[in-house]
């Protein structure tokens, strides 16, 4: 099977996007792009300077009271266009994510198709923005209270989702009235840089949408900016408590930081084997284990069992993952065979390399060794790895508890239920889980307990649609509201008015 | 060539039904009597594709098993022949027409029931223009039937 074309020919120069027009950055600092399924370069991304940013608030917020004084109405007009020519172009935004991050293309696929969601459930902002109204409080007053938007906020991308994350708050932002810099991960700038083309041919008005590419001097800059009222940060629990949050409250802005995560996958004695083990690939797997929805322990759980029953049971289970997991087909996305692509770059692969032999000096058991690269077809095997499989996996050992962002699968075992949701619990992280089972008894007492943000029944990869908050507790969210639909009541500041006419 | 992952598969099928299209469109030119017949197959064909991408791309989601939804789907036990022989008579090639659409079909049908909920609204068509087939089946026998007296 061919693979499918590549929509980036030639080596691609990213500039900012900053009022309107695409800026080359004055940085010396030039970081390469590269493919890492097969190596070659695809662009060139400055790290900007502390200047750069400085510029793009301060045009963000000349433009904010022109944007503010546009209708909703309007506002919204301009997302719809955007969202059309997301549209149009899908197969190559989606082609252009797997060839900058590595993900399969059905997975790319995925993400453009969220993205997009994002938009449309943004263009519903007449709607979505209304306030509220109470009719004589008093006889002949009057109470109501609006929704206005607040300023410039900066958006934080992280590399395992380029395109859909910075979509999680971008058009909401924009649909309120606010101006924007987003900032997306450097290792993987491109699809930020094609959003902002496109923004740019919808005629979003200079100032409101700009693109500053770099690390972290860009982001000191936006977090020590007074011009930036808020950050929407996605990325690693100690940079996004440590840093992002702390700056935040110090600086007294609004924040949203979705951060790490451990999730635990209980397979249940009854859950249907058909389904529960292609779900289960797909969470762990899949993403090459880069998101922070993924799978990371499965606990097979001997609820009602007896002892020998449950050891049966156990090995059934695992024998069926790690077949599944050993017939993964690994190569480039673009190979429409390929069911894992690689990591992102060949430094996540070593670090992953070392935690597999971490895995194993802890006394866990390697039943299926990632380190042994098998590919379709021939590729450079810097960012590969082959799916990995550990049992006998104490909750405590670092492969057990840490966020190992990687196709890394740990096997655990407990006798009930309320075991699970202990292991659980002992857990910092608190992002998404999930219960495979027919028994809504208890898939019920597990929604109730479970002290998580995004809980799946028999779903693997907890992805909550624009029109709910991605949820997400304890060591996994800082900040009071969440992304997606909720995040307009954090790009909006509320004013009540109590009106009487004498 | 084995198929496991959801565009692998509506990529499959979507050549399949564009060249069936054209099959029956190159068919109309030559048998203008059953023209109408073969057009409206054809049309059929490309609006089958279109609703099989538009579930595809409408729905497909990073919480889909589309990467994972198939298994021993090979497109080689089914030998799906879009092309007619060289020469090849009238009642053959209807015969051979009525043999392409129940291969499709059961490709079809095995696709749907393979991939079910992992990949649902995938499926859903699948099932949908599978069953289908057995209409496009009927239009065709008659003019068999026709020929063949």
């Amino acid at each position: 099977m061919a693979i499918l074309e590549e929509p980036i020919k030639q080596v691609l120069t990213i500039k900012n996007y900053i009022g309107g027009e695409w800026v080359e950055s004055k940085s010396e600092k030039i970081l390469d792009v590269v493919n890492p399924a097969t190596q070659k370069l695809l662009a060139k991304v400055p790290v900007s300077t502390r200047e750069e940013i400085d510029e793009a608030v301060k045009v963000a917020r000349e433009a904010f009271p022109m944007w503010r004084n546009t209708t909703p109405v309007a506002r919204a007009r301009y997302l719809f266009r955007l969202k059309e020519l997301m549209e149009e172009r899908f197969e190559e935004l989606s082609r252009i994510q797997t060839m900058e991050h590595g993900k399969t293309i059905d997975e790319s696929r995925g993400e453009t198709r969220r993205g997009i969601e994002m938009v449309e459930v943004a263009t519903g902002i007449p709607s979505l923005m209304q306030g509220q109204l109470l009719e004589d409080i008093a006889v002949g007053i009057d109470e109501f209270a609006y929704r206005q938007p607040i300023g410039v906020f900066g958006i934080i991308g992280p590399f395992n989702f380029p395109f859909m994350v910075p979509l999680w708050f971008a058009p909401f932002a924009v649909a309120c009235g606010n101006c924007i810099v987003v900032k997306p991960s450097s290792e993987d700038p491109i699809s930020q840089t094609k959003i902002a083309e496109l923004s740019e041919e919808a005629g979003i008005p200079p100032g409101v949408w700009n693109v500053v590419n770099g690390g972290r001097d860009v982001v000191t800059g936006m977090l020590e900016h007074p011009g930036i009222n808020g950050i929407c940060f996605v990325g690693s629990t100690p940079t996004g408590r440590d840093v992002i949050y702390k700056k935040c409250g110090e600086t007294g802005k609004r924040v949203i930081a979705q951060c790490g995560a451990k999730n635990f996958l209980l397979v249940m004695p009854d859950a249907v084997l058909d389904g529960t083990i292609p779900a289960c690939m797909t969470s762990f797997f899949g993403n090459t284990g880069q998101r922070c929805l993924s799978g990371a322990n499965l606990v097979i759980v001997g609820e009602g069992l007896k002892e020998h029953e449950f050891n049966a049971f156990y090995d059934k289970i695992v024998n069926a993952f790690v077949k599944a997991a050993s017939e993964i087909r690994v190569g480039y996305g673009l190979d429409e065979r390929v069911q894992m692509g690689p990591l992102r770059d060949k430094e996540k692969k070593q670090r992953l390399v070392g935690v597999i032999q971490k895995g194993v000096d802890e006394g866990a058991k390697l039943v299926l060794d990632g380190r042994n690269i098998k590919l379709i077809e021939k590729w450079p095997h810097d960012a590969f790895l082959n799916p990995a499989v550990f049992t006998e996996v104490a909750p405590d050992m670092y492969i057990g508890r840490e966020e190992l962002f990687g196709p890394i699968a740990n096997i655990m075992r407990a006798k009930t239920l309320d075991e699970a949701l202990e292991i659980i619990h002992n857990n910092p992280y608190g992002n998404s889980t999930a219960i495979f089972t027919q028994n809504g008894k208890w898939a019920r007492k597990f929604i109730h307990d479970v002290k998580v943000g995004n809980v799946g029944i028999n779903i693997g990869i907890v992805a909550p649609m624009a029109f709910f908050p991605f949820a997400g507790m304890k060591q996994s969210f800082y900040g009071v509201l969440h992304g997606q639909k909720e995040s307009i009541d954090f790009f909006t500041d509320r004013k009540v008015v109590i009106q009487r006419w004498f | 060539m084995e198929i496991v992952t959801a565009s692998a598969a509506v990529g499959y099928i979507g050549k399949v039904e564009e060249n069936s299209a054209k099959l029956y469109e190159n068919l109309a030119q030559k048998h203008a009597e059953d023209g109408e017949t073969f057009l409206s197959l054809a049309k059929e064909n490309r609006r089958n594709k279109k609703s099989i991408e538009y579930a595809y791309y409408g729905i497909i989601s990073d919480k889909l098993e589309a990467c994972f939804c198939f298994k021993n789907l090979d497109t080689d036990n089914y030998s799906i022949k879009t092309e007619l022989p060289e020469g090849i008579g009238y009642p053959d090639a209807l015969r051979k027409l009525i043999d392409m659409e129940e291969k499709i079909q059961k490709f079809l049908l095995d696709a749907a029931k393979q991939s079910g909920s992992l990949v649902p609204d995938v499926s859903w068509i699948f099932e949908r223009v599978g069953k289908e087939r057995t209409k496009r089946i009927a239009k065709l026998k008659p003019l068999l039937d026709k020929v063949a007296r």
